[in-house]
């Protein structure tokens, strides 16, 4: 058997599959600080036996946790003389335009505990001044007294050549043995040495951290007989040991969230799905990632607290490219200075919670208006739900103002709502230069299949899949993955001055030290399996456009054709194209997969119910412009893929409620998916 | 959602938004330029039908208060000669939105059921734009036709068709077509993408319903800048100081004024102020205009979308052809002198008063490089076109920052040492916070910083502007002056050039060095009152030594 644990704020879900096929799925409270509590709860109350798990898939947001609530350890920073403090001039850009009180970002490492090392390679990687040894091993006396608990290094130019950032860390772990320290060059091999040292010290900020409690994890587990293989999600949309996850647990950063984008894919290759905008509602925020021809696109240009106020903090490690906005169904409706209806980013979190949860709550929130427009049901929260005050709480703060009724104001709410995830999704799509009417969209999280059908309806797709296991579908995702590593590697060149041997041989050289890790996760080299992609721009631009590439030796046919495809994926980005201008390469991008064996899914058993034995009720439920109108609620339990269910009418289940409107049909696949088709109303323009 | 919901105005509000900024993302993504890219140094946004912005898309300060006066004075000019497809290009600094001749400016008129309903526009620092000197930064030019090609606001395409004289002349005009043209390029893909979202929210809600959005927008900004300024103080208040300039030219030359603040206006005099000079530290007055409503955005502080709505209050009184309202041919390539420090001079006259809003003075100038050659291992040209980062001023219960680009610049960014290295021909020695004692305070001044470049290659050039040299960023309410700006050349045979705040077309050969130092920002408040908690660790971090923390603050490290 197959179990995969994803630990959120307010849940830890789990899901299994077993040998045969059949997948069941749970949740549990999540127990801060000590998560590993709430996996075995989630083990326990699923009622499986540690005995019968073979394989142990985890995803966490232990790493970004630590980060955002400055939890991690004392980091001491060693860096080339001349530029300690890079790290706190960063980049020197005021996001906050107008404020001219702004603060920007604090540095996670304090001036006096970066020091430097006389050493300096050039940008080719030639060694210009040799590393003065006696510097790293004074700093690390001294560090010792400031009761430092971890180091990280970032040497320039080291992301070309890291001979002198591994000989520093080689020192450093000689004589300061058990010190946690990871030279930049490790994690990531772009250049730009702010973003490289931020990363390094994240790295090393969060490593005591997260080893203690993966060990912590291991430990219980083992308490509990699993001594099996145990996997970690990372933000790449990949698996990896528990181990290696010690050595580089910045890679981990997006853990959980991703799961989910990589489980759409996994899906839609199931049931013949290729083209996909994955979207996913959370208690808090909204996310969403675009899958063109199968494939889940992956980015370095990852920050944390990054906002309209904030610069925040980058971070080169691999991350699955989600957009992701403060919408969820806790998100807190508010009027602003002009007296406009605003959602988010604001949220009631699971404490007080919307006001429908009688703890407290007294600011509406997309979830009260979902309720009080009869979208979702009192009989199916885990609270006592009271509708007077979900009532008087959008009168007040929203109904009045716009001297309007209090069903058109929740309606307000859900359409700003809307709104603020439409743009999301046109970020990804048509502002990419996708058309969403090629896409198909897979809505899953608690809200993911309540407002999916109205958002995908103005977008103009054609077609709604909500999963099984919809609210746990990031879990389910873990159990999906393969075991993936990115090798990012910084290689600038003009495409027309290229030698071939040279860029032949640094693949080469790329995919032997992605198989050397992989032999160390004991996964054999014939299960290894490469995708390869150029990031590439025009001589002069600074953005580059990610191309996929085949795994072919490169020579004059190879470049003309990448030359070709560069072309038309700028000009499918951009709108235009410059045939005269220069390409060139800025990173090589190499990634690996391990893979996994995998069940296969199994088909549904039928309940063999009449459609009117699905139907769990009649409500009322408002719309704009027809007003109260009695629609059918079905079970989805019930439901059999014979069933067509014409909208408008709502899917509910104990987790989740799918609507579908006017004009929309709703199918149950063999699997238990419901597959929304939609009237196309427009189709968008590139 | 249809047009009977009362909250359709939100939705398109909204969509107007996020028109101005996906505009912003696609130009960044395909220029060509640094200055561009990194720097961000341009802006893109929406106006109504009669040139009031809307929304906008920003990487630099001033550039909001130059997009709608840009369209405006495109209106007047073209008034019933706008069709279709039409994109009108102006770089003429004297003229509405104008600054100096490298920022490039774009209009487009969107369409709708056959009429004007609104138009997008952007601009854009190009790196070249011919001139005397590479990068169009001329330090001594005397008149605007040694500054480069003047684009008086002509059709660059006609009903959709690229005028290719237009570009053609341009091309040939410009020492680096390749990215001028590029950057044009990317300026019309925005442009078009605009346009094209305009025209579809106007198709789903009807151009109508989204005109009146937009009257609402721009009148409810109103009412909202007319609340704020409620809560100024009434009075007038003043303010001198100076932009610094060749000597040998009269400089430092006296800028001042006096603001004004009513029931309805606020009103910044600048008449006193010196006669323009034929030094390029000039601005227009609409130069002048645009960093002043930054300035007035700096004190409202508001927390929308900005739009024309915001400005209706402000009224800018000058001299005719003085420094800060200068009128062709006077030179203005570094016009930024005279905007920021006219703008700058509002908020020395009210930050006394206004200790919650503003604090102690800050580097003030962009402290522009521009420094060209050849790579030494490619041969190939380079120029380095970039501002400087340097320190803010404190302010109540707020140190200032160290490192951070002035009040004129904003999502700028910092050209990375990896970078330069690469590109240029320098290597970069030292990129740290400057080692000076300036700024105590209760709250202390930001850092300035200090960033070396070894020359790598025989003649190259160096020209630089840096201000505040002669005068240090203020400080308020009892807290330190900031400390001044310095370049200083060390060349190879040993000798050292400077300190100077200015240098044009400076010869460099390889071996030496120059080393640039920025302004580190004024204190705020009594230094004797620092908390002593944060003066041990300002010592720990070596921001003031041992025997700094005692003189000015009063604190002994050893008596626990």
């Amino acid at each position: 058997m197959r179990v995969a644990t994803d630990i959120g704020g307010t849940f830890t879900d789990l899901i299994y599959i077993d040998n045969e096929g059949n997948m069941g799925f749970d949740k549990a409270h999540s127990t801060p600080p000590n998560f590993e509590n709430g996996i075995i709860d989630v083990i326990d109350k699923s009622g499986i036996s540690f005995e019968s798990i073979d394989m142990f898939f985890h995803g966490s947001t232990v790493v970004i946790n630590t980060l955002t609530e400055r939890k991690g350890a004392k980091v001491g920073l060693i860096t080339t003389k001349g530029i300690r403090d890079v790290l706190e001039i960063a980049r020197g850009n005021r996001p906050d335009l107008y404020n001219f009180k702004y603060e920007k970002p604090k540095p996670f490492v304090e001036r006096y505990l970066r020091k430097e090392v006389e050493e300096r390679m050039d940008y080719k990687g030639e060694v210009l001044q040799p590393l003065n040894k006696q510097d790293v091993i004074d700093i690390v006396d001294y560090f010792k007294q400031e009761k430092v608990e971890a180091i990280a290094v970032c040497l320039l130019h080291a992301y070309k050549n890291p001979i002198h950032e591994q000989e520093v860390v080689r020192i450093v772990q000689a004589i300061w043995p058990g010190i946690p320290v990871s030279a930049s060059s490790e994690i990531t091999k772009e250049w730009r040495e702010y973003e490289r040292t931020n990363t390094a010290v994240l790295n090393s900020y969060v490593k005591p951290i997260l080893n203690t409690y993966i060990n912590n994890l291991s430990n219980r587990l083992s308490d509990h007989h699993y001594d099996g293989i145990k996997y970690i999600m990372q933000s790449n949309g990949g698996v990896t040991t528990f181990e290696s996850a010690k050595d580089y647990p910045i890679n981990l950063v997006e853990s959980g969230p991703v799961a989910g984008i990589y489980g759409a894919a996994v899906l839609g290759e199931m049931i013949g799905e290729s083209n996909i905008i994955a979207f996913d509602i959370g208690g808090t925020t909204a996310k969403c990632s675009l899958i063109n021809n199968g494939e889940v696109r992956v980015t370095t240009d990852y920050y944390i607290e990054r906002s309209e106020k904030g610069a925040g903090y980058p971070i080169k490690a691999p991350v699955v490219d989600i957009v992701e906005i403060g919408n969820g169904g806790g998100s807190i409706a508010w009027i602003d200075e002009l007296g406009s209806l605003k959602v988010g980013p604001q949220s009631a979190g699971s404490n007080p919670g919307p006001v429908c949860y009688g703890q407290g709550g007294e600011q509406p929130t997309t979830t009260d208006a979902n309720l009080l427009v009869g979208r979702l049901s009192e009989k199916n929260f885990d609270y006592q739900v009271n509708k007077q005050p979900v009532n008087n709480a959008i009168k007040e703060v929203v109904a009045d103002k716009f001297t309007t009724t209090t069903e058109e104001a929740a309606l307000g709410i859900i359409e700003m709502a809307n709104s603020n995830m439409l743009n999301a999704l046109k970020l990804i799509s048509v502002r990419k230069g996708y058309n969403p009417s090629e896409f198909t969209m897979i809505a899953f999280g608690g809200g993911g299949p309540m407002h999916a059908a109205e958002l995908a309806r103005n977008l103009g797709m054609k077609k709604v899949i909500v999963p099984f296991s919809a609210s746990v579908f990031s879990a389910w995702g873990m159990l999906m993955t393969d075991i993936r590593h990115d090798y990012i590697q910084t290689y600038l060149q003009k495409l027309n001055r290229i030698e071939f041997n040279e860029i032949n041989n640094l693949w080469n050289k790329m995919e032997q030290e992605a198989l050397e890790q992989y032999t160390e996760e004991n996964i054999q080299n014939e299960r290894v399996i490469f995708n390869k992609f150029v990031d590439l721009r025009y001589e002069g631009q600074e953005h580059t456009v990610k191309v996929p590439i085949t795994n072919d030796a490169w020579d004059a046919n190879f470049i003309k054709n990448l030359k070709n495809k560069f072309h038309e994926l700028h000009e499918q980005s951009y709108t235009f194209i410059l045939p005269d201008a220069e390409v060139e390469i800025v990173n090589l991008h190499l990634t690996g997969f391990g893979q996994v064996e995998k069940h296969k899914l199994r088909k549904l058993e039928e309940t063999g119910a009449t459609l009117e034995e699905t139907t769990l009720e009649y409500r009322n439920v408002y719309f704009r412009d027809q007003g109260w109108v009695e629609i059918p609620i079905h079970s989805r339990n019930l439901l059999d893929p014979s069933h067509v269910v014409m909208g408008p009418a709502i899917i509910e289940e104990s987790t989740s409620s799918t609507l579908i409107l006017d004009n929309q049909k709703a199918e149950i696949d063999a699997f238990g998916n419901i597959i929304i088709e939609i009237e196309v109303e427009k189709v968008y323009e590139q | 959602m249809n047009n009977n919901s009362p909250f359709v105005n939100e939705v398109i509000k909204d969509s107007l938004l996020s028109i101005g900024d996906e505009m912003f993302a696609a130009l960044a993504r395909t220029s060509m330029s640094p200055i561009i890219y990194e720097v961000l140094d341009y802006a893109c946004g929406l106006t109504d039908a009669q040139g009031n912005l809307v929304s906008q898309g920003n990487g630099v300060t001033s550039f909001i208060g130059m997009l709608s006066p840009m369209v405006k004075s495109v209106i007047a000019d073209h008034k019933d000669d706008l069709y279709e497809g039409d994109i009108i290009i102006i770089n003429d600094p004297y003229t509405g939105g104008g600054s100096h001749l490298s920022d490039v400016g774009l209009v487009m008129p969107i369409f709708s059921d056959g009429k004007i309903v609104a138009f997008s526009a952007n601009k854009g620092h190009w790196t070249e734009v011919g001139g005397k000197d590479p990068g169009s930064f001329t330090n001594d030019a005397t008149e605007i036709y040694q500054e480069g090609i003047q684009l008086p606001g002509v059709k660059l395409f006609e009903k959709g068709k690229l005028n290719k004289a237009v570009e053609k002349i341009i091309s040939t005009n410009v020492r680096l077509p390749k990215l001028s043209i590029g950057d044009m390029w990317a300026q019309v893909a925005a442009l078009r993408t605009g346009a094209k979202r305009f025209v579809e929210l106007c198709n789903s809600y009807g151009s109508d319903t989204v005109t009146d959005v937009i009257d609402n927008l721009i009148k409810s900004s109103e009412t909202y800048a007319l609340k704020e300024l409620a809560l100024l103080p009434r009075g007038s208040f003043e303010a001198e100081d100076f932009i610094e300039g060749d000597p040998k030219k009269g400089g430092p030359y006296n800028i001042k004024v006096k603001v004004t603040i009513t029931d309805d206006e606020f009103i910044c005099d600048y008449r006193g102020s010196h006669p323009q000079v034929t030094n390029p530290v000039n601005c227009s007055y609409y130069g002048l205009v645009a960093s002043v409503r930054v300035m007035f955005l700096a004190i409202l502080r508001p927390k929308f979308n900005i739009t024309e709505g915001l400005f209706k209050p402000l009224r800018i009184i000058t001299d005719k052809q003085s420094i800060v309202s200068a009128e062709r041919p006077a030179p203005v390539s570094m016009n930024f002198e005279a905007r920021l420090g006219g703008a700058e001079l509002i908020w020395k006259a009210l930050a006394p008063s206004l200790p919650d809003r503003l604090s102690a003075g800050h580097l003030l100038s962009v402290c522009s490089v521009t420094l060209s050659g050849v790579h030494p291992d490619t041969n190939d040209d380079f120029l380095i076109v970039e501002p400087s980062v340097g320190g803010w001023g404190a302010g109540d219960n707020h140190d200032g920052q160290g490192g951070q680009f002035c009040m004129g610049d904003g999502e700028t960014y910092n050209v990375p040492i990896e970078v330069a290295e690469i590109k240029y021909g320098v290597r970069v020695k030292e990129y740290s916070f400057r080692d000076d004692s300036s700024g105590a305070g209760e709250f202390i001044g930001g850092k300035g910083v200090v960033r070396s470049y070894e020359i790598l290659s025989d003649k190259q050039h160096l020209s630089a502007s840096y201000g505040r040299f002669s005068f240090k960023p203020w400080g308020m309410n009892g807290g330190n002056d900031g400390a001044s700006s310095l370049i200083k050349v060390y060349r190879k045979d040993g000798e050292i050039v400077g300190p100077f705040g200015v240098s044009t077309r400076m010869e460099l050969n390889k071996g030496d060095v120059a080393q640039l130092v920025t302004p580190s920002g004024g204190g705020y408040g009594d230094p004797k009152l620092r908390d002593k908690g944060k003066v041990k660790l300002d010592v720990k971090n070596e921001f003031f030594s041992e025997e700094e923390a005692e003189k000015l603050f009063d604190v002994r490290l050893n008596d626990d």
